[in-house]
């Protein structure tokens, strides 16, 4: 499997607990919203921190640019680490309302960074880096931990 | 107007330049709305001036400035594209632009060649000038999605009806002598209805779909290949119909054939989505695919059993499709801007995507609609019911104009009194 179907895969993997979190909050059962909304906030910042410490720089050594995509995306991420940060203050206070707003500007907020990965960052890491360092750095990215 | 780089910092563009392009079809959409009423039931009789004027304030009018509206929201994301100085220039095309309409609906009253030539040098310039643009950087992508390609041909053949349309005006406005006029128009009105407005929407749902409200994939026989197919059969219709009369019934047949098993396809995503919340966006969504599904049934059976009340059907049902998943996308769209943009300058007070437009408003919007389109259904069997409809239209686009007038207020009220903290990265002009 190659990075970039490795990464995507985890994008959709984080969505699906992200939905199951939603869905219980809509049921108003809390204590797994919770837990799925854990388990998404977890997977979504050890991946970012895969991309942050590993991909990135591999991307920005081959090509030389610090100050292009890989900025913008990393970013986006502080971006969503702040709605992951109001989304568990509305979770704790179980405001349904709150919590379901925040998810809406959520989804399309991930998903159009998600977007922008696997159409342009993935696909270019993909063809620029040499095949080596991509077996090299799928490897220390499946090793990161939060 | 654009600037590809790979990628854009923005998730967005400045939110005036979707606003006010929202903005202008939500007046036009009005306008739909005052002329049923001045218009009654001529409407539905496709041969009259009444018909052509309603369907081009409808479809160019107001349509083609929401879809502008709605590009220049995803392009950035879809292609990389990243819009530069783009409120000037965005005022600069839609000026023009929309003064073009109203030529053009005057000259299609009158019939005076000075406002169809004048309305064909404004719109031909402006529609012509955004799709190169789009087209342009589309096109300049290193890695296509199903999305991105998809919209590609849909804004070829944006391209190509409307130079289908000037061939049309010149030859109204007595330019030329217009050989195969008919041809040409049966072109024109199907790349218009099936290459732009079916397949933009087509396009834009195998990322929408997919990614907002989180289902299974489409399967490749319609998201890889469906947006070529079509194109390829508009063009087989069209070049055919030179030389074969029974061309378009061959085509038409197959190309609703493909329009079904999509709209069939996305009922049933749309069932298959792991998110829960049905709101008014989803059932907008599923709105719009019944109707498709109506529509394209309609048209197979005209093809053969020709009936006159049954195109004015299909008429409905197909304006009842596109405008649909236009209110669908407007209810997305609209409360992201907001809160993205505010967000994303660093307020504290920065409203909630449901403060901008709260859920129970967008579902009031979807039983209008619902209302509108059952009210203009008996009218076709009962006359009078036509001022209903007439009515239901203006008060479906004043609803959503309200709801941009209210969004901008808050938003300029935000900016205005809202405490925010000074973010590293530059946020663009609003
Ligand atoms: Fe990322
Ligand atoms: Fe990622």
């Amino acid at each position: 499997m190659g990075i970039s179907q490795f990464m995507t895969d985890e994008h959709r993997a984080c969505d699906d607990h992200f939905a199951a979190a939603e869905q219980a909050a809509v049921n108003g059962d809390w204590e797994t919203a919770e837990k799925e909304f854990l388990a998404f906030s977890n997977d979504t910042l050890t991946h970012f921190k895969r991309e942050e410490d590993e991909l990135f720089p591999a991307f920005e050594t081959q090509t030389g640019n610090t100050q292009g995509p890989t900025q913008v995306m990393r970013y986006e991420h502080e971006q969503v680490k702040g709605l992951i940060g109001k989304l568990a203050e509305a979770l704790e206070a179980q405001d349904r309302d709150a919590y379901l707003s925040l998810c809406e500007s959520m989804m399309i907020l991930l998903q159009q960074h998600n977007m922008k990965e696997e159409q342009m960052l993935y696909a270019m890491c993909e063809r620029l880096l040499p095949p080596d360092l991509k077996e090299e750095t799928l490897n220390k990215m499946k090793q990161v931990e939060l | 107007m654009f600037n590809q780089n790979g990628l854009s910092l923005d998730q967005a563009p400045p939110i005036s330049v979707v606003f006010r392009f929202f903005l202008s079809g939500s007046l036009f959409g009005l306008l739909a709305g005052v002329l049923v009423l001045l218009f009654g039931t001529e409407i539905f009789n496709a041969d009259t001036p009444q018909a052509l004027i309603l369907t081009h304030t409808l479809t160019l009018g107001a349509m083609l400035s929401f879809m502008f509206g709605a590009l220049f929201q995803m392009l950035p994301v879809i292609a990389g594209v990243k819009l530069t100085a783009p409120t000037k220039k965005a005022a600069l095309v839609q000026y023009p632009f929309v003064l073009g309409v109203v030529l053009l609906l005057s000259a299609f009253e009158t019939g005076k060649a000075p406002l169809f030539i004048s309305a064909s040098v404004l719109l031909g310039g402006t529609i012509l000038g955004i799709a190169a643009v789009m087209l342009k950087n589309l096109l300049a992508l290193p890695n296509h999605s199903n999305s991105s390609r998809g919209m590609t041909v849909a804004l070829v053949s944006l391209t190509l009806l409307t130079l289908l349309a000037l061939y049309m005006t010149g030859t109204l406005s007595g330019l030329w002598s217009g050989a195969g006029y008919s041809e040409v128009k049966t072109a024109h009105y199907s790349f218009g209805l099936f290459g732009w407005i079916a397949l933009l929407i087509i396009s834009i749902s195998f990322q929408v779909i997919e990614m907002f409200y989180v289902t299974p994939a489409y399967p490749n026989f319609i998201s890889k290949s469906l947006p070529m197919r079509l194109f390829g059969l508009l063009l087989l219709g069209s070049i055919g119909a030179f030389f074969f009369a029974q061309s378009w019934f061959f085509v038409d047949i197959a190309i609703v054939i493909f329009l079904l098993c999509y709209a069939l396809m996305t009922l049933r995503r749309l069932s298959q989505r792991k998110r829960p919340i049905a709101d008014a966006t989803v059932w907008l969504w599923r709105t719009g695919m019944v109707l498709l599904t109506l529509s394209a049934s309609a048209t197979l059976t005209t093809r053969f059993y020709p009936v006159a009340s049954l195109q004015a059907i299909n008429y409905i049902f197909f304006a009842g499709f596109a405008l649909s998943i236009v209110f669908a996308m407007f209810y997305k769209i609209v409360p992201f801007l907001t809160w993205f943009h505010l967000n994303a300058q660093g307020y504290f007070t920065a409203p909630m995507m449901h403060e901008v437009i709260h859920p129970k408003t967008a579902m009031k919007h979807l039983y209008i609609h619902l209302a509108t389109l059952a009210a203009f259904l008996v009218s076709i069997y009962y006359a009078p019911a036509i001022y209903l409809a007439g009515s239901l239209l203006i008060l479906s686009f004043g609803w959503m104009l309200w709801q941009i007038i209210h969004a901008w207020e808050l938003y300029i009220h935000t900016q205005k009194t809202g405490e925010k903290f000074e973010m590293s990265m530059p946020e663009a002009e609003g």
